[in-house]
């Protein structure tokens, strides 16, 4: 298997990106409290990487590390699992494991299957009416789908949030992911809406491209997911991720091709799209 | 003939051009002789029928922009689109192959060659903006593009449920004045490709005042229509589908000044003189021709009919030309425009000069499928043209269709079984049964 080597000048410039989000999150430590924090983590590339970088500001500053938050949506690869479970020990990491119980055991724990929105508890219906705005009597077991990625990822964020007292949450989103996050910021505010707590998102690797997070990996002996090995780009939730290549990620053509193209969420969106314009 | 050397100088280049002087008191032609172009445009506005523009016939000013700017264009007359819907058109327009050469897929096959391949190649510098899903990022289309937007991150409205072509200009606009903002900026292809004309048909209210003042709808009652007639192929209310093929007419006068806002753009930016403006639709829409609304898997005139016109600044009077042409011959006249070398994946041929074009029959295909829901079972519908013949075969019903399109340009009049099949009619069924099926 070739891992990728980088030039000095290459080095360097990681070396230069890495300092950029040190600055971030060194601003995020001076804005709250450590107690405060917490970290959305998914075990994939960009998140791990990220954690791996706060690690070192904490490490380097004295801070305690912040809490880590992983969103179990029912669907989560084995392997993610046993990553994040193993990381976390090596990392003395702090672990949150938040999972929407209730719609995850409406359906039985079985993917695809209906829930009944009457059989949840008070809060999922209120999300579901109020938030969402559907009058939908039921829904299918999707962690990926418009419902399911509210109820199986937000939620569960949002509950962490107040119960944890949380003011300010790292997310390890990039500008290249896609076109929408061009206009992210370093520090976002959410207001407080109903069924939201107020709080401060924070994106310190939004300048790193997927070429740098893998640069940066291997530069620094960043752990990460054997999935990534077999040719998976982009993971989300198990049944909807597609890989499209058995080649390893970080061998794959990223200038020229789609991160995200085997992700069923962009899939429904399009869906979406596709409904909306008559086709479907 | 005799040959006149010129140099034009004019903004960010100078074109080198030969003009053959015809035997014409009012000096040349104004065509610009096969030398490259710098730029090329693509225009492709989505759902746009034919027979929609004053240049096709159309008399109810839907179009005021592009018929002004049509004496400067080469206008095809017979162009056949690749397929009645934009899965099945667009492979024609961008690789320049049949929807079906690969197995009937969703994803763009790796083994197809996209316009922006050669390009890259050849260090154009290639854009891409529009809103199309089944031309999106998901599927494959937007292997190496510089840039490549297919705002599917966007949140959109039921009733516009796609960027407008404003937006797309906008966006267009951003790009192209930071690219041509350095002298001596890369050659460029730009593809914009507009919504507009799409279903729902919901125009702005002040398009639908300037051709069809009568109708006063509300944007809920024009989305019900939508829902209620469209959706569910109606056709059995004429009055409704008159309707409807209204607001449809509205949105094309929107379109319009959409083009010509790009236009202004081109101008602005001081390109529009370096640049080869080419602009056509992937499809049309159906209102009741053939029994149905909106595109469906069919295979006559009201979705296959398409416009094209080749817009170059430096043409001083229209040009018709009356030849078959496909689809599938754009990329092959982008690639000639620009002065590359042919590709080799390219079927098609460049159509300018339109009097070297050789006319060869046109070929479409698409999935029979009829209403607005996809389903598997369906089977395919091909068609095969040539002079004024076409026929056309439906794989769920195992049926055939021949019209002459001379005689009975509302193909109403099935050729099939009726006459005894002349040589040509024989000729042209057995070139379309290989194509049946040919990739299983």
């Amino acid at each position: 298997m070739s891992r990728p080597t980088v030039s000095q000048e290459r080095r360097s410039e990681l070396e230069h990106k890495v300092q950029k989000s040190k600055e971030i999150i060194r601003e995020a430590f001076g804005k709250f409290d450590a107690k405060q924090l917490a970290v959305a983590w998914t075990g994939g590339k960009d998140s791990t990487t990220m954690l791996w970088i706060i690690r070192q500001v904490c490490l380097e500053d004295g801070f305690t590390q912040p809490r880590a938050m992983f969103i179990e949506e029912g669907d989560t690869f084995p392997e993610i699992m046993d990553f994040v479970s193993e990381v976390s020990k090596k990392w003395n990491v702090d672990l949150d494991v938040c999972m929407n119980k209730d719609v995850h055991d409406a359906a039985g724990g079985v993917l695809g299957a209906k829930v009944l929105v009457s059989k949840l508890n008070e809060r999922n219906q209120r999300e579901i009416r109020e938030r969402l705005k559907l009058d939908v009597e039921s829904f299918p077991f999707e962690a990926e789908s418009f419902i399911g990625n509210h109820l199986m990822k937000t939620v569960p964020m949002n509950i962490f949030i107040e119960k944890n007292s949380i003011k300010g949450i790292f997310q390890g989103l990039r500008w290249d992911e896609q076109p929408a996050r061009k206009q992210d910021e370093y520090f976002e505010f959410k207001e407080k809406e109903d069924l939201q707590p107020p709080h401060t998102r924070i994106r310190p690797i939004l300048h790193f491209m997927e070429r740098d997070i893998w640069d940066t990996i291997f530069t620094f002996g960043i752990p990460h997911v054997c999935l990534y090995e077999q040719g998976y780009r982009s993971l989300g939730a198990k049944t909807t991720s597609v890989k499209l290549s058995n080649v390893p990620a970080w061998e794959q053509d990223l200038e020229h091709t789609s991160e995200r193209a085997g992700r069923r969420q962009d899939k429904e969106k399009m869906m979406e799209r596709m409904r909306k314009l008559g086709y479907m | 003939m005799n040959h006149v050397f010129w140099m034009s100088l004019g903004g960010r280049g100078a074109n080198i051009g030969m003009i053959a002087t015809l035997p014409d008191l009012h000096g040349f032609s104004g065509e610009r002789g096969m030398d490259p172009v710098r730029n090329v445009v693509l225009v492709t506005i989505d759902a746009l029928r034919q027979d929609m523009l004053a240049t096709y016939g159309h008399r109810g000013g839907l179009s005021p922009f592009i018929d002004s700017i049509a004496d400067s264009c080469v206008v095809f007359e017979r162009t056949q689109a690749t397929g009645p819907y934009t899965q099945a058109s667009f492979p024609g327009i961008l690789t320049s192959s049949h929807y079906f050469d690969h197995g009937r897929s969703t994803h763009l096959s790796q083994q197809r060659t996209l316009i922006s391949e050669p390009l890259r190649k050849a260090g154009i510098v290639t854009a891409a903006f529009h809103s199309n899903p089944y031309l999106s990022e998901y599927f494959g289309w937007n292997r190496e593009w510089d840039v490549f937007r297919d705002f599917m991150d966007v949140d959109v409205s039921d009733t516009v449920p796609f960027l407008k072509g404003d937006d797309i200009n906008r966006h267009a606009s951003d790009w192209l004045s930071s690219h041509v903002g350095k002298r001596g900026y890369k050659s460029f292809f730009l593809w914009v490709h507009y919504m507009d004309v799409h279903e729902p048909y919901v125009p702005r209210r002040n398009y639908l005042k300037m051709v069809h003042p009568s109708v006063e709808l509300s944007e809920d009652e024009m989305f019900r229509l939508f829902k209620d007639v469209l959706l569910k192929r109606n056709v059995s209310d004429k009055q409704r589908v008159d309707l409807l093929r209204k607001l449809y007419e509205a949105r094309v006068r929107e379109v319009d000044d959409h083009v010509k806002q790009l236009f202004g753009m081109l101008e602005q930016l001081e390109v529009l003189q370096d640049c080869i403006v080419i602009m056509t639709s992937d499809h049309g829409d159906e209102f009741g021709e053939h029994g149905g609304l909106s595109h469906d898997g069919k295979m006559y005139q009201e979705l296959l009919a398409v416009p094209l016109l080749i817009f170059d600044p430096e043409r001083k009077r229209k040009e018709i030309c009356s030849k078959l042409v496909s689809s599938i011959d754009i990329s092959p006249t982008i690639i000639s425009l620009l002065g590359l070398d042919p590709v080799k994946n390219f079927q098609g041929q460049p159509l300018l000069p339109a009097g070297d074009y050789e006319e060869e029959g046109c070929f479409g295909e698409a999935v029979e499928k009829l209403g607005h829901k996809t389903n598997e079972r369906d089977k395919e519908v091909y068609y095969y043209m040539e002079g004024d013949l076409k026929i056309i075969y439906r794989g769920n019903t195992d049926a055939w269709e021949i019209y002459n399109l001379r005689d009975d340009p509302d193909e109403s009049n099935n050729l099939i079984g009726a006459t005894p099949e002349s040589e040509q009619i024989a000729r042209m069924r057995a070139v379309l049964k290989q194509r049946i099926g040919r990739w299983k």
